[in-house]
């Protein structure tokens, strides 16, 4: 695709404003920006406890030009589901109800108000923005945080021991209608999984990768080559999954190694050569994984075809 | 605008947003800021001629082909003869051959050059009064007489020759220059109000005296028109000939007699002409070369056409006799060479091995070993440097108001270097005559004229009236490590279209026939339009913190200093480095 192309998909109207506090070259507000351009003005964002209530600027304040409620962090779903009931009593089928939330308020503290929120279909836009540990607090490790990864609980003499939950397969497991990875690095895709989901009625989950200089360790201008390293790495690969089982790649290229993604983030720079390989492993066994189930979403698409012929 | 009154009785208490995060100018955490910066893309610094690639390919992708041609056309007046015959040097430098191809910005520029001629003719400023004589209507000649003629001055063209275009009309030959396609593009000079007289030979027919008597300046470009002697025995036999006497009878419309064999003696552009213009004429032709084909200063494609058309190649073998019976050539003696050390051309020295001797039979052989000037009949009173008129970087030769250029100087013998020297002359001349007419002119201003500081200038740059507004412009050079190469996407180069070459050998209709218009403008699109904002808005896009908004005041785009924190995203997203990261200002 042309670059004229991107701009002319982008919408011009911005519904995030300058002077908010995030880091410089932080990923969470270019997300923020996008998904709203996506969604427009009819939108109630539900905003846990995260870097991005900070952002979102102090009292009096705020950087979003649609309306913003603060949720205690365990509770972004639950509240959600509560400004969903409000709205249909008064009839508004129309405007969209958006948590935004960080990885530890979705992956780990909210999961449970998450996951009653997807089993009772409430009808929400949940995007987790995931900068892979607790970054507002001082980036504490997450169920989000690779393996690997130095975070001020798990430092580089006893890093990161566990392996990134793989929320997506969680919450598709709910059979939810929709669910996508997307990240900042890829605004088109980003904006067509919003799209796509802002039609959709039910529990829609999106999962965005938001790099965080700071947090991550990498110079302020290379958060976008990150997240886009990150998916060429197949670390995070870009799909979707329709009602938990339809899995499809959105943007599928040759692989590259995941040595010079891990080599430009100081959080990883403890890590020995037979370090990288193992992870060069778990990369490659999800990614195979990912690939089983988008085959085989293929070719039951393909068995009910040849059923219905 | 708060709930009123008896809706805070209904609402449980709760702090409400009143006012948006824009009073923090969060701005002044910054310590380096984005400039939007249009700079030089290799291509044109590459080029001798001399043009914005870059501009053109950009206003081209946006659909407004007219003025594309307008800005090539400011600074080459020969477009579709470079988009032919020219080496193309700017593709080598094109950043995209560091991605996956070259753009074909040859196959672009013949696109723009064979376009009708432009309705509204470009900008001229007032008419100057002062007249200027140009000896030589080749392209060192008919640029410089074109620019000049730009900028208001009278110029008249003197020409020896019956018709004009130097060794354009006279010894390239019609399959790769047509003949209508020059007549085109002097249509289109004569335009700009450039009198040619032909059948003047200066010095001859026309003292040189009153030449220099009777004009404000002379430029000199009478180009190099003399086989180089190949010094071997039986050189002076019936059926050993002058290549370039060859060519240009051709182009007269003769077809002397070759006999069946024909061996060629050289490796530049001549000697490719004459293999191919032998094979034309019904012989089989062979080319001898004293280094190997890597050596060789003809334009590779050229090489590759005349095998196609069943050329034949004898590598690192030079002659050394040439035999004949009962006064007609019979053999040409051959040594064998081998590579040596480089020589001053860079290139390995070709040194004989005495033992290896060889023959090859042959009716006619056609000698190209170079051509050279003849100084003899330029004015002797003007300096010279080996063999060269010797000039200064404005073209200047030791004597008043004459300046010189083209192959008649020590210049890499091209048709772009030629208008190259021609348009550089045209600027030394301005400078001259309005110096002497008693106007402040820069004391040095080549350097900024030149583009990317490299070899060419840029007349656009000397007149002051650039049609593309630039963003903080600098001359410097955009390198491929300067672009994000994300964010294109791999496309193949389209190839010239070609006649087939059993169709080729067969006349003398052109072979290349380049690209379509569509084509050309698909291949246009394939530019990274490096060092040129696009208007891709990726910046715009990719700003966390929506500092960068369409502009207003003409400025594409502004930057919000005050909430700008200098991240640098921007810069590093930019896919053609269109933005520097700088202190500057803070
Ligand atoms: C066979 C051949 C093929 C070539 N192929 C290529 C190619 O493919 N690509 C490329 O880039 N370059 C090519 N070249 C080189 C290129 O043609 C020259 O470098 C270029 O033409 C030089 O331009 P010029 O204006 O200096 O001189 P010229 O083109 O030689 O023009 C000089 C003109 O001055 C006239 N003249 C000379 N003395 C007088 C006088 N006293 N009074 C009046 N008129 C006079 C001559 O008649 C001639 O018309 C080729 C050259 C030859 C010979
Ligand atoms: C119940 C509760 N525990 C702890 C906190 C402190 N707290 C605020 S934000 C935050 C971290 C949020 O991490 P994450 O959800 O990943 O968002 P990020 O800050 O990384 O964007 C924590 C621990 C809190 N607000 N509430
Ligand atoms: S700590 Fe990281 S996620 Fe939080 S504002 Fe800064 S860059 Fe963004
Ligand atoms: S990509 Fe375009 S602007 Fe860049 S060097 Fe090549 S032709 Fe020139
Ligand atoms: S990113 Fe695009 S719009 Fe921005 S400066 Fe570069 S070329 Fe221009
Ligand atoms: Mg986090």
């Amino acid at each position: 695709m042309s670059q004229l192309m991107i701009a002319d998909r982008v919408p011009r109207e911005e519904l995030m404003t300058s002077g908010h506090v995030a880091c410089p070259g932080c990923a969470a507000p270019i997300a923020m920006r996008m998904v709203l351009k996506a969604l427009g003005p009819k939108t109630i964002v539900v905003m846990p406890a995260s870097c991005w209530s900070i952002i979102a600027g102090p009292w009096p304040q705020s950087s979003l030009k649609v309306p913003l409620y603060h949720a205690a962090f365990e509770t972004g779903a639950a509240t959600a589901s509560g400004v969903r009931a409000a709205l249909d009593m008064q009839g508004d089928t129309e405007t969209t109800v958006l948590v935004w939330a960080g990885d530890g308020g979705t992956f780990d503290i909210g999961l449970q108000a998450l996951s009653g929120a997807a089993e009772r279909n409430e009808n929400i836009l949940y995007c987790c923005y995931d900068n892979e540990a607790y970054m507002n607090t001082g980036i504490q490790r997450s169920s989000a945080t690779p393996w690997g990864a130095a975070t001020s609980t798990t430092p580089a003499v006893q890093p990161q021991s566990t392996h990134k939950k793989d929320i997506l397969a969680i919450l598709a497991a709910h059979r939810i209608p929709y669910a996508a990875t997307a990240t900042v690095a890829h605004p088109v895709d980003l904006l067509e999984k919003v799209t796509k989901a802002r039609a959709i009625r039910g529990t829609r989950f999106l999962h965005i990768l938001a790099p965080c200089p700071p947090g991550w360790k990498f110079e302020d201008d290379e958060t976008i080559e990150l997240a886009r390293m990150a998916v060429r790495a197949g670390v995070f690969p870009l799909v979707e999954v329709e009602h938990g089982e339809h899995w499809r790649f959105t943007a599928e290229g040759a692989r590259e190694p995941v040595g010079p993604y891990l080599r430009k983030q100081g959080r990883f720079r403890h890590l020995g050569e037979e370090q990288v390989r193992q992870i060069q492993a778990e990369v490659d066994r999800r990614w195979n994984a990912m690939r089983r189930r988008v085959e085989s979403s293929e070719s039951d698409e393909d068995g009910s075809l040849a059923e219905g012929g | 605008m708060g709930p009123s009154g008896s809706e805070y009785r209904r609402v449980p208490p709760i702090a409400v947003s009143s006012s948006s995060t824009l009073v923090n100018h969060t701005g002044s955490w910054k310590y380096i800021r984005p400039l939007f910066q249009d700079r030089v893309a290799p291509c044109n610094a590459g080029c001798p001629v001399g043009i914005d690639i870059e501009g053109y390919m950009n206003l081209l992708r946006e659909g407004r082909v007219a003025e594309a041609r307008d800005l090539l056309l400011r600074e080459n007046p020969m477009p579709g003869v470079t988009g032919r015959v020219c080496h193309h040097p700017c593709e080598v430098s094109c950043n995209r051959e560091s991605f996956d191809r070259a753009v074909a910005v040859h196959a672009v520029e013949r696109m723009l050059g064979d376009l009708a001629m432009p309705e509204v003719p470009l900008p001229a400023p007032p008419a100057r009064n002062q007249r200027v004589a140009i000896v030589g209507s080749g392209p060192a000649g008919l640029a410089c007489a074109y620019h000049l003629a730009g900028l208001g001055y009278r110029v008249t063209v003197f020409e020896a020759a019956t018709q004009p275009g130097g060794m354009l009309r006279l010894a390239i030959p019609e399959y790769r220059l047509p003949e209508a396609v020059l007549d085109r593009e002097i249509e289109r000079i004569r335009a700009r109000g450039v009198e040619i007289i032909c059948c003047v030979n200066v010095g001859d027919d026309l003292p040189w005296w009153s030449v220099r008597a009777n004009y404000d300046a002379v430029f000199l470009a009478p180009g190099a028109h003399r086989d180089r002697a190949l010094e071997v025995e039986g050189e002076q036999s019936r059926g050993v000939e002058p290549g370039l006497k060859f060519l240009e009878d051709v182009k007269r419309g003769n077809r002397p007699n070759l006999g069946r064999q024909v061996i060629v003696v050289g490796g530049g552009n001549t000697a490719i002409d004459c293999a191919r213009t032998a094979v034309r004429m019904g012989a089989d032709c062979l080319v001898l070369y004293r280094r190997t084909r890597a050596e060789m200063p003809a334009i590779p494609d050229e090489v590759e056409e005349a095998e196609r058309e069943g050329v034949k190649f004898e590598f690192l073998a030079a002659p050394v006799a040439f035999e004949s019976k009962r006064g007609r050539l019979k053999a040409v003696e051959c040594v064998r060479m081998r590579l040596g050390p480089p020589d001053a051309s860079g290139r390995r020295r070709p040194i004989p091995v005495d033992s290896d001797h060889f023959t090859l039979p042959a009716d006619t052989v056609l000698t190209a070993v170079g051509e050279v000037t003849d100084l003899a009949a330029v004015p002797q009173d003007l300096e010279r440097q080996d063999s060269a008129l010797r000039v200064g970087a404005w073209g200047e030769t030791s004597g008043v108001r004459v300046f010189a250029g083209g192959d008649v100087t020590d210049e890499t013998r091209s048709v772009a270097h030629a208008l190259g020297a021609g348009k550089r002359a045209a600027i030394g001349i301005d400078r001259y005559l309005r110096q002497a007419a008693g106007e402040p002119v820069e004391p040095d201003g080549l350097a900024r004229l030149r583009y990317g500081g490299s070899g060419n200038v840029s007349i656009t740059r000397w007149r002051g009236d650039d049609p593309i507004q630039r963003a903080s412009p600098t001359n410097d050079v955009v390198r491929f490590e300067d672009l994000n190469p994300s964010h294109f996407q791999r496309a193949a180069r389209r190839d010239d279209r070609r006649l087939h070459s059993e169709t080729a050998r067969s006349g003398f209709t052109e072979v290349n026939l380049g690209l379509t218009r569509d084509g050309a403008l698909e291949e246009a699109r394939r530019c990274f339009n490096c060092a040129v904002c696009n208007g891709c808005e990726l910046c715009l896009i990719f700003c966390p913190d929506v500092a960068i908004a369409r502009g207003t005041d003409g400025n594409r785009f502004d930057i919000a200093l005050d909430y700008c924190k200098g991240c640098g995203v921007c810069a590093a997203e930019c896919p053609r480095g269109g933005i520097t990261m700088t202190r500057a200002g803070l």
